[in-house]
């Protein structure tokens, strides 16, 4: 089955939807998808009020960014939904990201290398579908 | 405005997005209650706004209140989405 995902082609950035559910409600962000990096980036705020901490990190973490290395942990989410699939305990990366930039986070490789996907960005479309085992 | 005002949580009716992006311009919000048109896509009917601020977390501290009410709470930012952001190398 492939599921299709509509993005605003004319925006600087590929945006989704995504829904996090964690142990005290669920958030709804936007996310961009980035094929450049290897994992899915959330921001702490976010996952702060659907109940996780830093307590709940499995390993700490580091980014290197243009202005040096930031820290941050990893942390695996009761369930993560996007471009129309859910996988539960997903890891993802909690960093911090400017508050100027609009977004809560980057969908990586980690959840991308699960699905064949196809971006037409001319279209403003995403068509992802599972990898068969 | 006395402290229990400032505290007394607070959701609007329903607004449509390009509503809440006029009444909120460049802020970040928290919405709940979203009649989404299609969930996948960045488009729905209406919502009910219930925290606004410039920062992300000042919304989120408005929606604590209604989070027991609204277990799922849309966290979005009205201004215009920019690149770029930090490369992440892993």
């Amino acid at each position: 089955m492939k599921n299709e995902t509509r993005f605003d082609p004319d925006a600087e950035l590929i945006v989704v939807n995504a829904t996090i559910r964690g142990p005290r409600g669920s958030a709804v962000v936007r996310l961009a998808i980035d094929t450049g990096s290897a994992a899915t980036v959330i921001v702490p705020d976010v996952l702060d009020e659907i109940g996780y901490s830093a307590r709940d990190g499995t390993a700490r973490t580091s980014v290197t960014t243009a202005v040096g290395k930031e820290h941050g942990f990893l942390l695996k989410v009761a369930e993560f939904e996007a471009l129309g699939f859910t996988l539960t305990g997903f890891p993802v990366n909690v960093f911090e990201l400017a508050n100027r930039y609009g977004i809560e986070g980057l969908i990586g490789l980690n959840f991308l290398e699960r699905f064949n996907y196809e971006i037409r960005s001319g279209e403003g479309r995403i068509l992802v579908e599972k990898i068969a085992p | 405005m006395n402290a229990a005002e400032q505290l007394a949580p607070v959701i609007t009716e329903a607004l449509t997005w390009p509503q809440i992006c006029e009444q909120y311009p460049d802020q970040w919000v928290c919405v709940v209650d979203i009649q989404w048109d299609e969930p996948r896509m960045f488009h729905f009917r209406n919502a009910r706004v219930v925290g606004h601020g410039t920062t992300r977390r000042e919304p989120l501290v408005h929606a604590r209140p209604w989070r027991d009410r609204y277990p799922e709470i849309g966290h979005f930012f009205t201004g215009k989405i920019i690149a770029p952001f930090p490369r992440f190398f892993a």
